[in-house]
This record gives C-alpha cells, sequence and structure tokens, in this order.
C-alpha cells in the first residue's frame, strides 16, 4: 500500500512536471501571468509529491518491508530506526528520490519568492527547473524506480552499508552536499532565462548572485562535513584522497566560487557577461557531471554506487543540459560581448580575474585527472592511476597563489594601484609575515608548507585587519563615533565586504590546518599485548584488553575491540575497534579519535589476535586537524553573515550635526 | 563570419559525452596485466593438506592459478563449479592450482567442504606474496599459463563456463569442448 | 630603504632555512616515501603508506627489502611495475600528465593578460553609469554625511 503510494506519488510528479514546462513556455512566449501561476503551482504540487515519496520510503525503511526491493537491499530488522529512516539516501535509488524531492523544493521556492516580480523572466527560470525535475522524476519511473517490489518477499534484509552505519554524520553529509547540487540549477535557471529573454543586465547578475551564493554555503558546509566524515570513519588518518567523488563535488564548488568573485567585478564595472554566463552554466554541468560519474559506474569510487541501467540516462541528460545550454549562450554571443574591461593592470579587479583563471585551472586540473585514467584505457588501452599525489603536486601551487590573491586582492583599490598604494597597504603585512616565519623556525616549525601556510595566513590576516581598521577609522572620523562602534557599525553595515573577509579568514584558518596537519603529523605501527605501552608524539599509549561482543543496538553486528589508555596532552581511555557486519567480508575499522586545539590522537584498530589478547594497532598524531572543521564553519557562518539582510539606513534627523571631514581613502562599498 | 560560433556546441558537447559514453561496458577496476607474454612467477607453497607444490613440478604441461577467497561470495561460489568442471574434463593435459587471497586455511576448508572439492591443490599464500608477484587486485582472479610457461591470459572476476571454453583453447594444445 | 633591505635579507634567510634539505634520505625515509607513491592493490585509491591491508603491509615490507638491499628508486618503482603495471603507480609516470594543467594555467594568464593589455578601444568611461555605479556613489556620498 505505502510503496504503491510512493510509486504513485512519482508518477505524478512526472506528469506535473511535464504540464508545467508545457505551461511555462507557452507563458513565456504569451507573457500571460495566469500560465506562469498555473505552472508554478505545477511544480509546487511536484515538491509535494516528492515529499510524499520520500516519507513513503522512509516509511518503508522503518517498518522494514521488505517487499520493496530497496529495503531488501538497504535495511534489516535489526537496523535501527535512526539509520533506517536516513537510508533514504543510502543507495542509488533512494538517493535519487531524495534528490527529486530537494530539486522540487528549491524550485517551488524560487517561483514562489519571485512570483510578483521578474514577469519577463521566471516563465523561463520555470521551465528549465521544471525540465530538470522532470529528468529525475523520469529515471525513478524507468531505470531506477525506487518503489521496485520484490516477490517473493524476503524475511530479512541485506541490512545497510557497513560503512554508512558508523557515525551519525551520515545524517549531516548527504542532505547538506544534495542541497548545494540541487540548488545549483537555480542560477542556471536564471542563466537560461536571461539567455533566451536577452535580459542580462545588473539586475540579473543580483539575482543569480544571491541564488548562487546559498546553494554554495550548503556545498561549502557538504564538502568539509564528508571531508570530517571520511577521518572520522575510514581509519586511514586522512580527510581528502581526491577520489572521484569527493573531486565531483569539489568541481562545482570550484565554478561557483569562481563566479561570486567575477560577478562582483561585473556588477562594478558591467561587462564580463559571457564569462559569468559560462562559469553558471558550467557549474551546473558539473554537478551532473560529477553526479554522473559516481552512478555510471564508469570510474571506480569508494563511492560508487553499483553499475546500472541510470548511467546511460544520466549521461543523456547531460549531453541535452549542454547543448540546450552551449546553444542558447552560442546564440546570443553577439549580443554579450564587450565591455568590462579593467582599465588598468594592477587593480582589484585584475585580481578577481586572476583569480578566476587561477579558480578554472584548478577545475581543469581535477577533472583532467579524474577522467585521465579512462581517457588512456579508451586511447590505449593501458591503465593508469591519477591518485593524491599528483593532484597535490598539480594543485598545491595554484591554491598556495589563490591564497596570496586573497590577501592581495582586497588591498588593491578598484581602478589603478600606484605603487605608493601598494607600499602602503603590503609592507607591515609582509613584514609581520617575515617576522612570524623566523619565530615559528626558531621555536622548531619545519618544513616548507606549514611555515610558508603560516607566513601566508599572517600575511592575509594582517591586511584583512587593516582593511577593517581603516573603514573604522574612517567611519569614526566622519561620524565621531568611538573604534568600537564604527568598527561594528561599519561590518554590520557592508555584511557583503565585511562578511566576504569573514569568510576569507576561515578560509585560511582551514589552509593552516591543512598544511600543518599533512605536513607535521607522525604516525607509527605497533603490536602491543596487554599491558605493554607504545608512545607516539607526546603522548603514551597503553593497550588495556581486547574484548569480543555485539552491538548493544544492532546484535547482528560483532565488535572487536581494543580498549585503551592513554597519557600525554590528553588523558583518559579509548576503544578502537573492528566491526563485523553480516553483509560485508571484510571488517570495518572504527577509529578513535581525541581531539584537542592542538591535536588529534587517533588510534585504529588494524588486527587483534584472540588467544594472546595482542592488538596490532596504527597510533598517529595529527596537529591542528581540528581547525579545518572550525573554519569550515566560519566560513559557513561568515558567508550567512555576507548575505543577512540588513536594516534600511536611518534616515538623517535634523538633531545630528553633519560632519565635514571627508577621509581621503573612503572605499565604495 | 559570426556563423562560426556555432561550431562551438559540438565541439564543446561531442569529446565529452563521446569519452563519457565509451567508460560504458569497462569495468574500471580491472587493469591490464604486465605478465600476458612473460614467464609466470615462480614459486612453491604448502597445500591445504601440507603438501608441497611447486611451479617447477608444473612445467611441460599447461595449468590455470585461480586466486580465490572463502569470503570472495558470490563471485567465487559461482565460478567453482565451473573450475571443477574443468578439472573433470581436462585434468589429464591440464593442471589448476588454487591460491587461498587473505584468507584462513579453515574458513578456506570450510568453503571447499560446502561447495565441493574437486581435487585440484589448493595452496596457502601467506602474506600474500605471490599474489603480490602476479598483481591480483582481488579474489577471483585466475591466470591461463601455457605449456611454456608463459602467461597467455589473465581473467579478471569469475569464470563462467561460456568464458572457460573461450579461454582454455588458448593453453590446451586441442581444442576439445 | 634600510627598511626595504631588511625585510629582504630576514626574508631570504626564512627560505634558505625552510627549503635546506639535510643529508641524502634514509632507507626509512625513502621506504616511506616511495610507500606513498604505490597504490595498494586492494584499496580505494590509498597509498600503500596509508593502506592498512594485508598486501599493503607485505608491500611495504618488500619496499623495505629492496632499499636495504641497495635498489634505487626507480628499481623499486620497476619492481613492482613488473607485476601490476603502471597502474600501481599513484602518480602517472611522464611529462605529460603533468604540462597539461600547467600548461593551461599558462594559457588562461596569457589571454588573461593578454586581455587586459589591449590597446583601450573599450568603453567603459563613456557609457552611461550603471545601476551598481549609482548605487556606489549614493553609498559614498551616505558615507560622508551623518
Amino acid at each position: 500500500m505505502i510503496p504503491t503510494i510512493g510509486h504513485v506519488a512519482v508518477l505524478v510528479g512526472l506528469a506535473l512536471s511535464a504540464y508545467a514546462i508545457v505551461v511555462f513556455v507557452l507563458a513565456g512566449r504569451s507573457g500571460d501571468p495566469r500560465l506562469t501561476m498555473s505552472g508554478r503551482r505545477a511544480v509546487i504540487g511536484s515538491f509535494v509529491v516528492a515529499g510524499i515519496g520520500c516519507v513513503a520510503m522512509i516509511i518503508s525503511l522503518l517498518t522494514h518491508d521488505f517487499s520493496v526491493l530497496y529495503v531488501a537491499e538497504n535495511n534489516a530488522t535489526t537496523t535501527p530506526p535512526f539509520i533506517s529512516a536516513i537510508s533514504l539516501w543510502a543507495a542509488l535509488e533512494g538517493s535519487i528520490l531524495f534528490w527529486a524531492f530537494l530539486a522540487t523544493g528549491w524550485a517551488a521556492l524560487v517561483l514562489w519568492r519571485h512570483r510578483d516580480r521578474h514577469r519577463l523572466l521566471m516563465p523561463w527560470v520555470g521551465t528549465t527547473l521544471a525540465s530538470v525535475n522532470l529528468f529525475f522524476f523520469a529515471v525513478m519511473t524507468w531505470p531506477g524506480n525506487p518503489f521496485v517490489r520484490t516477490d517473493p518477499v524476503a524475511l530479512q534484509g541485506l541490512g545497510p552499508n557497513a560503512l554508512l552505519q558508523n557515525h551519525p554524520f551520515m545524517a549531516l553529509h548527504p542532505p547538506l552536499l544534495y542541497l548545494g547540487y540541487t540548488g545549483l540549477a537555480v542560477p542556471f535557471a536564471f542563466g537560461m532565462a536571461a539567455l533566451v529573454t536577452r535580459r542580462l543586465d545588473e539586475e540579473w547578475l543580483r539575482i543569480v548572485r544571491r541564488w548562487t551564493i546559498v546553494p554554495w554555503i550548503f556545498l561549502t558546509l557538504g564538502i568539509v562535513a564528508g571531508a570530517w566524515w571520511s577521518y572520522e570513519v575510514l581509519g586511514w588518518g586522512g580527510y581528502w584522497a581526491w577520489d572521484p567523488v569527493e573531486n565531483a563535488a569539489l568541481l562545482p564548488w570550484l565554478t561557483a566560487t569562481a563566479f561570486l568573485h567575477s560577478a562582483m567585478v561585473a556588477e562594478r564595472r558591467g561587462g564580463l557577461r559571457i564569462w559569468t554566463n559560462a562559469l553558471v552554466i558550467a557549474t551546473f554541468v558539473l554537478t551532473l557531471v560529477g553526479t554522473f560519474l559516481t552512478r555510471s559506474g564508469i570510474v571506480a569510487s569508494v563511492h560508487s554506487f553499483t553499475q546500472s541501467a541510470i548511467g546511460p540516462w544520466f549521461l543523456g541528460g547531460i549531453v541535452v543540459a549542454m547543448v540546450v545550454s552551449v546553444t542558447l549562450l552560442v546564440w546570443r554571443l553577439p549580443e554579450l560581448s564587450g565591455g568590462g574591461r579593467p582599465s588598468s593592470i594592477v587593480s582589484r579587479e585584475s585580481a578577481f580575474l586572476l583569480n578566476n583563471v587561477l579558480f578554472l585551472a584548478i577545475t581543469f586540473a581535477v577533472l583532467f585527472g579524474t577522467l585521465l585514467p579512462l581517457i588512456v584505457t579508451v586511447t590505449s588501452g593501458d591503465t593508469i592511476s591519477v591518485g593524491a599525489p599528483w593532484y597535490n603536486a598539480v594543485t598545491a601551487p595554484m591554491f598556495v597563489a589563490l591564497l596570496f590573491l586573497m590577501g592581495v586582492g582586497p588591498a588593491l583599490p578598484w581602478g589603478a594601484a600606484s605603487w605608493t598604494t601598494m607600499r602602503q597597504r603590503f609592507t607591515v603585512p609582509l613584514g609581520a609575515a617575515t617576522l612570524v616565519a623566523a619565530a615559528a623556525l626558531l621555536l622548531g616549525l619545519r618544513g616548507a608548507g606549514p611555515v610558508g601556510i603560516l607566513a601566508l595566513a599572517v600575511f592575509v590576516g594582517v591586511i584583512m585587519l587593516d582593511e577593517v581598521r581603516r573603514g573604522a577609522a574612517a567611519r569614526s572620523r566622519g561620524r565621531d563615533e568611538d573604534p568600537p562602534t564604527a568598527t561594528w557599525r561599519l561590518v554590520t553595515r557592508n555584511r557583503r565586504r565585511y562578511g566576504g573577509y569573514a569568510v576569507h579568514l576561515g578560509v585560511l584558518v582551514m589552509a593552516v590546518g591543512v598544511a600543518v596537519s599533512s605536513g607535521l603529523a607522525v604516525d607509527r605501527t605497533v603490536t602491543l599485548s596487554p599491558g605493554e605501552s607504545a608512545e607516539i608524539g607526546a603522548y603514551r599509549i597503553t593497550h588495556d584488553r581486547l574484548v569480543v561482543e555485539p552491538l548493544p543496538d544492532d546484535a547482528r553486528v560483532i565488535e572487536t575491540r581494543a580498549e585503551v589508555t592513554y597519557t600525554g596532552p590528553q588523558s583518559g581511555t579509548l576503544g578502537t575497534a573492528l566491526r563485523d557486519y553480516p553483509n560485508s567480508p571484510t571488517s570495518i575499522a572504527t577509529p578513535a579519535v581525541r581531539t584537542s586545539l592542538g591535536e588529534d590522537l587517533y588510534v585504529t584498530l588494524l588486527a587483534s589476535d584472540a588467544a594472546s589478547q595482542a592488538v596490532s594497532l596504527h597510533l598517529f598524531v595529527n596537529p591542528l586537524v581540528v581547525w579545518i572543521w572550525i573554519g569550515g564553519a566560519i566560513v559557513g557562518i561568515a558567508a550567512v553573515f555576507a548575505i543577512w539582510p540588513e536594516r534600511q539606513a536611518r534616515r538623517v534627523t535634523a538633531d545630528e550635526p553633519m560632519r565635514t571631514a571627508a577621509p581621503a581613502s573612503v572605499e565604495g562599498a | 563570419m559570426r556563423a562560426l560560433r556555432w561550431i562551438l556546441v559540438p565541439l564543446l558537447v561531442a569529446p565529452v559525452a563521446w569519452l563519457l559514453f565509451q567508460g560504458f561496458g569497462r569495468d574500471p577496476r580491472e587493469i591490464a596485466s604486465p605478465l600476458l607474454g612473460q614467464p609466470a612467477p615462480a614459486w612453491s607453497l604448502t597445500t591445504l593438506d601440507g603438501e608441497t607444490v611447486s611451479s617447477a613440478e608444473l612445467a611441460g604441461r599447461p595449468y590455470l592459478v585461480n586466486f580465490w577467497a572463502s569470503w570472495c561470495i558470490p563471485a567465487c561460489v559461482d565460478e567453482h563449479p565451473v573450475l571443477a568442471a574443468a578439472h573433470e574434463r581436462h585434468g589429464d593435459e591440464l593442471t589448476i592450482v588454487g591460491v587461498l587471497y587473505q584468507d584462513d586455511p579453515d574458513d578456506a576448508r570450510g568453503f571447499l567442504s560446502r561447495y565441493g572439492d574437486a581435487g585440484y591443490p589448493h595452496v596457502i599464500d601467506p602474506d600474500g606474496r605471490l599474489a603480490i608477484d602476479f598483481g591480483v587486485t582481488g579474489p577471483p582472479e585466475t591466470f591461463f599459463v601455457g605449456a611454456d610457461g608463459m602467461v597467455r591470459y589473465r581473467q579478471f572476476g569469475p569464470l563462467s563456463e561460456p568464458r572457460m571454453a573461450e579461454l582454455l583453447p588458448l593453453v590446451l594444445p586441442v581444442a576439445i569442448r | 630603504m634600510v627598511g626595504l633591505g631588511l625585510l629582504v635579507a630576514v626574508a631570504g634567510l626564512v627560505l634558505v632555512v625552510t627549503l635546506s634539505t639535510g643529508a641524502a634520505p634514509s632507507d626509512a625515509r625513502r621506504t616511506a616515501d616511495l610507500a606513498a607513491e604505490l597504490r595498494c592493490p586492494d584499496c580505494q585509491g590509498l597509498s600503500v603508506a596509508d593502506s592498512p591491508t594485508t598486501s599493503a603491509r607485505e608491500i611495504r615490507r618488500q619496499i623495505g627489502e629492496l632499499v636495504a638491499g641497495g635498489a634505487s628508486d626507480d628499481e623499486v618503482r620497476a619492481h613492482f611495475v613488473a607485476r601490476y603495471g603502471e597502474w600501481i603507480r599513484l602518480a602517472p609516470s611522464g611529462a605529460t600528465p603533468w604540462l597539461i594543467p600547467f600548461g593551461v594555467l599558462l594559457t588562461g594568464l596569457l589571454a588573461l593578460g593578454a586581455w587586459l593589455l589591449r590597446r583601450p578601444g573599450g568603453p567603459p568611461t563613456t557609457a552611461p553609469p550603471t545601476d551598481a555605479q549609482r548605487r556606489a556613489v549614493r553609498d559614498e556620498a551616505e558615507a560622508l554625511d551623518a
């Protein structure tokens, strides 16, 4: 009964999306707002039925309804309710259902929010979004039906993938990521609408920027959450392996970030319309390509869903999206070109454009690395690997250049920069960076990576602080406010700019965390009998005992756990285990991580011997790892601050005296 | 001249589409073996029954080296009867040797008693040294070695009856079906 | 001038110290570095150095053995490539895979430079002020007044 409701819901969604497309196209051509309204209602309806579909699947999972194939493959009677519920997105068909729910949600939100505005654009925005939704409903109707039944009905299911049960982040990472992916269809839709209607003015840029940054925030948090999850779960002590699925999330993030920056130049100076539009299109196409790579089985990945009939459909979708968007862009090309060229090579505009070149170079490198094994196999039959060593060596210099630009860009004025200005702005930061680097070396910090990034972070950080100080000083003088008030008001009344600086601050924190944790981590493998100890870094690890028992909330899982005492900068006990899940041939490692602000103590159980109770442990001390996650959180919070609507400026009252001092270096907003 | 810009559409879309399309039908985890046409690695290992078998003993006759494990289900379960049948039919001119891949000998014996022991030897590969010498990435993988000791083929994944029928003529002197 | 000179001197010192490498790497160092270059055969993209599996452990042991026996880095790599093919190396060999992304970056930089340097035929100075420009002026004016 419930699964049938779910299936019918999907079919209704398919029909509503098809109807919406037709109605929106008619609305676009005729301008009749009633048609637009009808289309909007259809899209909202498709969101409702997608929701019904998700609820139906969740209920089927919670009630362990093994007549549904998806439930039989991803659930068992012993699966805890929380895990059952989040298994909605655990495997291929369910994840597409969840995706459709979020995509229709964004579409409904956009269409509803702009229901009284942009009458010319919205029908085409609706057409695009409804087409994307139609695609996902179609995939769920034909090759990837989540509500397919089985007969006869098994008495017990296979249970969820072992790796997905281990950590509560399974509830956080996919939804955040999917909200990012699905949300990026919205700027794309505005891009398509603008190309069709030829309305590519500043208004368009403003709308698209707003509708990009929200999914961007989700995508950023989703990527960071994914890195945190793999660090806590996979047991190899790292957080980023340049696996295709990780790259798939990074690619649209890179182009979206590039877009956000070039949009600032375009808003200020006009022009760059081809470039910004191309970036918006590329971002959306990359979300499809990324999803395709991990769902088609054509590249091997930790995250590969098994190869299925869905692959060719996704390829078809990508081709259609590319053909339509590139055709539209090429069609309007003659009307879009011209304008926007900065008048000076050294200026903030140029720094932003250089930033774009770097972001796109990194995007190319990551895409190239991901596809190269496939290219080589197809052209020569040989098999090669492209792994972390290549990606790190190629992208690290580009990221470092971006970090440097992150400092230099905001310090440069719009328009031309003189040598005097540059000397003024950069001398102190450079000096501070060099001093800090020298001090770090004296204190024993080694390695070009950690020291270099630290110096760079100081350089950029000092520039940002100086920017705030100068802005506050100008305001303080101009309005007779004391410095703290001036600073507060400056920051809260220019949220876009200072929120942006705070985002950069978060990025700096992350960069330092990454550089130090990868450059200065230590690890060793030891075998200990009960009572024996080993040392790593400043810690002493003592193996107490080996415990083998079933999990309290899922008796089918047997856990072999080494209980260990540790002393040092942190002290306490921990248990690191290997879990045997019935549906997995190999044991799943459950590392134990003890986090402090200075470093993480990370212990993985490699092997154990039941007879002697000896255990083989892989020990890590990873310095400053927690700052990567803190930095990610700063980026998220700062970005929300940056877009949080400001109160309207106060009206001048007759009682307040006018100030006449005009500071020499007032910058525009 | 302005019409020329339309070439951008197929130029941008076609290569991407073609490349991604080519990926279908291939298993991305299957790697080309450098051992093809090379002499098979030499080894001398202990079987589950405690006897010693070495590659030197197998010289002069074609043989199959089949890497498997008791935990490799369903693939190794599926190909087990295929190998048994091949041993049954061609045992006179063909030797089959099973190699345990990261497996416990007791678990392996359990597998054989459950799914049947065809009678050909299974050697234990402590530390996985032989698997490394053959470049094995995961069970099941089967190497077809000719009478001259050269590796003729590497089957990645389980063997099916049709596949076995296809591949045996590579090493057997006369194609007996 | 003195300030600038001092800055350059300190910066140079810092650079020299951070980049200075010690004597020839030890066997343990070489084994660890080579292990980071080779792929674990039954993992998904992990290096032999990072992987906990039996095969990774055995490969690390073999690397250590080869290095102790006097093999060069290239000989160690060749030993495993002979068994697994180029796939076992986590970074593709040959210069082309490395040159292509940097080539693309260079092309982008050149294109940007060429665009910036083009003789001023661009119209921005004579175009009527855009909404953004109007707003910027208004905000500046507000910032000056109470």
